[in-house]
């Protein structure tokens, strides 16, 4: 019955449950996994278990910030870093989702990864795309062997979910680039041999125009790492300062004033990866561990909810895996799976802890690794793009901006 | 998808969005046989279409989508269970039964029979975990409706004939749920976007205020979650028994259904709320999935007990075993 009154109701009327042309915001990719997935798995299990664990237990919590520079060469040798990129550089011609069965297998297991981490998930690719052939020579097959680390020079003190207004600037200089500015948060720049950094290339631009890459040897003249340290007390992320660092022509990563769409196109490999939606696996586990199989139905359920959460999260970030490994861009699936991933990881510690009683000061394991992640979990929906950043990205792709 | 899939998809797309949510089973049924529907997953060798896991969340899915009134996700699983056993005629699933089951007769209740009426047998869940197909002619039908208007029936069967199967019935009820509730849950986020952006509040389309924004952004993660979900679980059912991928996606796609019906129903203000206007013909649906075939309580302690008794050593190979 049309009435005036109810005038917007005939938006629904024709609306968009009677139309044949259904929305899916979710193309769920089917998963080819590899072959030899269980064969990749014993392998990466049987380098774990020959490793020392950490000393202490909390440092299998959030495990792709550990750096661990012994382990990064051991999966080096064993060929499990830069598995796609080109064996001229050092690389492996694996495929895609054999690389990501060997990532879930090491975060899952809470495995200290961090050296190698952003080397290997994003900057060996971006220099094999972009990279002179001077640079990918100097660092690539160093970074398949886990031994040349980097760091991602994005943000700067004025310039966090607004990356566009950086103002770390180069200018050329005879045959030289020459850097100056400042970049902060830089996670690992203090072990870090090379940085890729974003600037502005062209004097008076301004946002996402005038922007590039550049390669920065973490040792050339003017660069000066401050640590920062977080409030854990560790000592994970910096300050960068480059006073007139001098660069060779080289070091310009791909085209002049294309930095941003290169920047950005580095964020959806950066955001996908299972590290969005791990980084908490070892306090489940530990979880499980501690309450044994006849635990308080309270937190059987629990562990029932989590499980559920983590196993249709482990199909969306696959999924999304596929669809990277089949040539397409599923941006906005990759910004959902790193949203919802994100909160997963980060709401389980505050779950775990109104669950079951513990003394905060327990040197076991569950106690340290609950801890650790109350503590460092704030920050898994802020590194990376946060997630009110995402939510805007994905609001976008909904036709909402 | 397959090229098969995707003219099954077109195919039932424009059918139940024509039908949608009043058909009523005696004046469009035969629509819903006239394409074979309701053989969709028995073997072609039986004259079904020999359809996969797969094929029948893409349509339960869409039965989802368009709110669909008719019971044809409940005739596909009725017939995949019952025609080993000669059934015949309009069939359909409850969710529960109580009672005593020996020598081929079936004494007790069946209950929250889906659309029973005129039905010609029933395809209820039985105490061991399998199915018993009973003839709606040997029992007594109690109406009862859910407060949205949805038909879920009790029976009485006094010593009446009954197959048992050994198919988990209760399982594929939760698998049509969870794939009915991601179709739902896009349905009911289509309808908020457009809402968005055709009302305007202080001079502007609501889609520009960032808080309703960042909503919908959260409605599109749950709804995401929902349908990868499904796919998994139609994934777990084709690979083998699918007991932890069923229990995983249906307690999954319960939080989605919480989350997004309660996002689409602020987003759209009164609107909403009324009689007149369409979102509660889906909302209300994802209030009864939920608790269809195992609410949040029951598959978490069922997926919570078997992770518990594996074990933290056994958790992750198992998980990835179940995919490898
Ligand atoms: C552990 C950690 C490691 C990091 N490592 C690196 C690294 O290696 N390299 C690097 O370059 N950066 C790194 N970062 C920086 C990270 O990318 C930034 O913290 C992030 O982009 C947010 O910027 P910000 O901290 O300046 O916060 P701000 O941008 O100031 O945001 C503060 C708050 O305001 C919200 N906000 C901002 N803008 C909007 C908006 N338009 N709408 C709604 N809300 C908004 C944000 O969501 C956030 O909640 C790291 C951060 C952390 C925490």
């Amino acid at each position: 019955m049309p009435s005036a009154k109810l005038g917007l109701v005939r938006a629904g009327r024709n609306s968009a449950i009677d139309r044949s042309f259904t929305l899916q915001t979710f193309i769920a990719h089917p998963i080819p996994w590899p072959d030899n997935a269980a064969a990749l798995r014993a392998k990466v299990r049987e380098l774990i278990a020959g490793h020392p664990a950490p000393a202490d237990p909390a440092y299998r919590a959030n495990s792709w910030c550990v750096p661990d520079p012994t382990f990064s060469r051991k999966l080096g040798a064993a060929g499990l870093i830069g598995m796609i990129w080109p064996k001229a550089y050092g690389g492996h011609e694996r495929s895609s989702l054999e690389r990501y069965v060997v990532l879930e297998e090491l975060l899952a297991a809470g495995a200290p990864v961090g050296a190698h981490w952003m080397a290997d998930r994003q900057h060996g690719g971006m220099l094999l795309r972009y990279g002179t052939e001077e640079e990918r020579q100097r660092w690539i097959p160093g970074m398949a062997r886990g031994e040349i680390y980097s760091c991602i020079g994005l943000s700067e003190p004025n310039a966090g979910s607004d990356l566009a207004s950086v103002r770390t600037t180069a200018r050329r200089r005879g045959d030289r680039w020459v850097i100056d500015g400042q970049k902060v948060w830089t996670t690992g720049a203090h072990f870090a041999h090379v940085m890729i950094a974003l600037v502005r290339s062209e004097e008076g631009s301004e946002r996402g125009v005038g922007l590039s890459q550049f390669v920065i040897p973490m040792d050339a003249p003017g660069v000066t790492i401050k640590p920062i340290i977080d409030l854990t007390g560790g000592h994970d992320f910096n300050e960068v300062f480059f006073d007139s660092v001098e660069l060779p022509e080289t070091a310009l990563v791909g085209e002049e004033g294309q930095g941003w769409r290169q920047a950005t196109a580095e964020l959806s490999l950066e955001r996908s990866g299972p590290e969005r939606y791990l980084s908490s696996t070892s306090l489940l586990l530990e979880l499980i561990r501690h309450v044994g199989p006849n635990a308080s139905a309270e937190v059987c359920s629990l562990i029932g909810r989590l499980t559920a959460d983590l196993w249709t999260l482990r199909m969306m970030s696959a999924s999304v895996a596929a669809r990277l490994a089949a040539g397409q861009d599923p941006a906005l699936e990759a910004t959902i799976v790193k949203d919802l991933g994100n909160s997963f990881e980060q709401a389980m510690p505050t779950l775990v802890q109104a669950a079951i009683d513990l003394d905060m000061a327990d040197p076991a394991p569950i106690a340290r690794i609950l801890n650790h992640l109350l503590q460092v979990s704030p920050s898994f929906s802020l590194r990376g793009g946060t997630s009110e950043i995402l939510k805007g990205i994905i609001a976008r792709g909904l036709g909402l901006r | 998808m397959s090229e098969q899939q995707k003219m099954l998809s077109d195919m039932v797309d424009s059918l139940f969005a024509e039908l949608g949510s009043s058909a009523a089973v005696i004046d469009a049924w035969d629509r819903i046989e006239e394409l074979g529907l309701p053989s969709l997953l028995v073997a072609e060798v039986q004259g079904g279409f020999g359809g996969s896991w797969d094929d029948a969340r893409v349509v339960f899915r869409l039965a989802g989508y368009h709110a669909l009134s008719l019971p044809v996700v409940e005739a596909v699983i009725a017939n995949l269970i019952a025609s080993p056993h000669g059934a015949e005629g309009r069939g359909t699933i409850a969710s529960a039964s109580e009672g005593r089951f020996a020598d081929g007769h079936f004494t007790g209740v069946v209950k929250g029979a889906v659309a029973s009426e005129g039905a010609s047998f029933i395809v209820a869940p039985s105490l061991d975990g399998g199915a018993l197909v009973l003839r709606t002619a040997d029992g007594l039908r109690q109406a009862r409706e859910t407060l949205s208007g949805e038909a879920r029936d009790v029976w009485m069967f006094d010593g009446a004939p009954a197959k048992h199967s050994k198919v988990d019935l209760f399982r594929l009820g939760a698998f049509a749920r969870v794939a009915q509730i991601s179709g739902a849950l896009d349905g009911a986020l289509s309808l908020s976007v457009d809402y968005v952006n055709e009302r305007k509040q202080f001079g502007r389309p609501l889609a520009k205020f960032q808080a309703v924004q960042q909503n919908l952004a959260t409605f599109a993660g749950e709804a995401a979650a929902a349908n990868c979900a499904a796919v998994g679980a139609a994934q777990g059912l084709g690979r083998g028994a699918g007991g932890f991928e069923v229990a995983s996606a249906k307690l999954r796609a319960n939080r989605a259904a919480g989350t997004g019906a309660a996002i689409a129903h602020q987003v759209h203000g009164a609107i909403g709320f009324t009689n007149e206007y369409c979102l509660h013909r889906l909302t209300r649906k994802l209030w009864t999935w939920r608790s269809e075939f195992g609410g949040d309580s029951f598959w978490s302690a069922y997926l919570g007990k078997q992770v518990l008794e594996r074990g933290a050593d056994l958790f992750w190979a198992d998980l990835t075993a179940r995919t490898d």
